[in-house]
């Protein structure tokens, strides 16, 4: 049986345009019992829909808001922040050293995709964690988060900007793509399509966190979510993800695409599980390696190819 | 042992928790990054509800030393309940208090073993132990502690869902009147 995510299910967006497009409540509901998951579909035929049984767009909008400023209090807790800039910050390193032979001239642009309400490129924002010359952007196919993040960042006075559309029709080219927990929505030839699409562009590099495959993710996700998330589709949807969560080897298989070196993050061997609820692939262009490992420094141990992986413990 | 010491110990937990309890009330309802005023504010509110509530296990106290023939007798009792009232409390509040520092002290990775196996978990184990408490304060002081112990434990454990309910049922930044900025 798959495992489905309401929130993937009761939003929908025309991919060519952005459109948003109506949801008809029975055939979510029909999807979910078919999949296994009564529970799931107690919870959509529990949201408001018009006479049509078309789910009401507004309350799906401030359901859907709500759900994620839970989930922005979960990568507060588990300061995803700082975890990201961890890596983050080395990369950009590399970059900025490059920049005499070849490299990217600044600014740099950092474009986060399926950003949500935007909270890893707000606090970019506001912590100037990744220094000067380094222009943050958040993109996401969901008008009522995006309009949502660009409000938040308004009121607290943050430089950086939110688009509504898809991370790879920008009129300014990313210097590197990045995302938090969108990994896992890609099933099938999709990842590696997605993989591709940043290969092709002229970014240089890409950084995608997402919940690390573990046993105990599916256990520690339903336990966080119960402690930490009030609303029934965010519980649902928490432990759905990290079931749904793709393998290391997966994800390094998915993300060696054409003219980038795909690297992982601390697997599965190399990092405590209790202490790694995320990690991230990441993917460079080749000259990018040995600056970035440089600037790792003793960290750079925990990156390994696909290569590596497959001598890493299990 | 004083008899007043478990009882003020008591108070003073209970007070702690309201605050955490007004914290985690409000957490999760606001989604801008720098909020240390409204996460002080969400604690004080807390903090207020909780000293009410924890009025009423100090007023069924009162009313069991009132309606008692020998109160000194009633009095010792209690505090002896107090004491197994307190046990189980004091070992969670340490665990607690245990893990934040780690959460606060130490670097990410390690804060995030803190919120894990402590942090978290404890948050869901809060009415699981107020029960313990409750079979503690049986223990020690009989059915008259445990009603006690009992109304305590439903007032420290109605602060998060009240202040909730009150100031923090709807995420604080929803607005549906804003369309996202056009692609430029």
């Amino acid at each position: 049986m798959p495992h489905l995510e309401i929130s993937d299910l009761i939003t929908v967006t025309d991919p060519a345009n952005g459109a948003r497009l109506p949801v008809r409540r029975a055939e979510v509901v029909r999807r979910l019992r078919e999949a296994g998951d009564p529970r799931a579909a107690r919870i959509v035929a529990a949201l408001p829909a018009d006479r049509d049984g078309v789910l009401d767009p507004h309350a799906v909008d401030r359901l859907m808001i709500g759900v994620h400023t839970e989930l922005q209090r979960l990568s507060e807790e588990l300061r995803i922040g700082e975890r990201l800039v961890h890596v983050l910050r080395p990369l950009f390193a590399a970059l900025r050293a490059t920049a005499g032979q070849g490299g990217p001239a600044e600014p740099l642009r950092l474009v986060d995709i399926g950003s949500g309400l935007g909270y890893l490129v707000r606090w970019l924002a506001a912590t100037r964690a990744l220094g000067p010359g380094v222009e943050l952007v958040g993109v996401d196919l969901d008008a009522a988060l995006v309009g949502e993040a660009d409000r938040l960042a308004r009121a607290e006075r943050l430089d950086c900007r939110f688009v509504h559309g898809n991370a790879f029709d920008l009129p300014e080219a990313a210097t590197v793509y990045v995302s938090t927990g969108v990994l896992h929505h890609f099933r099938g030839p999709a990842l590696a399509e997605f993989f591709r699409a940043q290969a092709a562009s002229p970014a240089l590099a890409f950084c995608h966190f997402d919940i690390a495959a573990t046993r105990l993710a599916p256990l520690g996700a339903r336990v966080f979510h119960r402690a930490r998330m009030r609303h029934p589709l965010g519980r649902h949807d928490g432990v759905a993800s990290a079931l749904r969560a793709h393998t290391d080897e997966t994800l390094l298989s998915a993300a060696a695409a054409p003219g980038i070196r795909p690297l992982l993050y601390e697997p599965r061997g190399l990092a405590n599980p209790f202490c790694t609820t995320l990690r991230p692939v990441l993917g460079v262009r080749p000259h990018l390696e040995a600056p970035l490992r440089q600037a790792m420094g003793r960290a750079s141990r925990r990156l390994v190819g696909p290569e590596q992986l497959a001598g890493t413990p299990r | 042992m004083n008899p007043a010491v478990p009882a003020l110990a008591l108070g003073a937990l209970g007070l702690v928790d309201a605050a955490f309890s007004g914290f985690r009330a409000y957490a999760g309802r606001d989604a801008r990054i720098r909020k240390h005023r409204a996460v002080t504010r969400a604690a004080l509110r807390g903090l207020a509800v909780g000293a009410a509530a924890l009025l009423a296990p100090a007023l069924t106290a009162g009313c069991v030393l009132l309606a008692a023939d020998d109160r000194a007798r009633a009095y010792a009792v209690l505090a002896d309940g107090a004491i197994g009232y307190l046990a189980p409390l004091a070992l969670y509040a340490a665990a607690v208090l245990l893990s934040l520092a780690a959460y606060f002290v130490l670097p990410f990775r390690a804060s995030t073993l803190a919120v894990v196996v402590g942090l978290g978990p404890l948050t869901l184990l809060r009415p699981v132990v107020v029960g313990i408490a409750c079979l503690g304060a049986f223990a020690g002081g009989g059915p008259a502690s445990l009603l006690v112990g009992a109304v305590a434990g439903l007032a420290v454990l109605y602060v998060e869902p009240f202040v909730h309910r009150r100031w923090y049922a709807e995420a604080l930044t929803a607005d549906r009147s804003l369309r996202p900025p056009r692609q430029r």
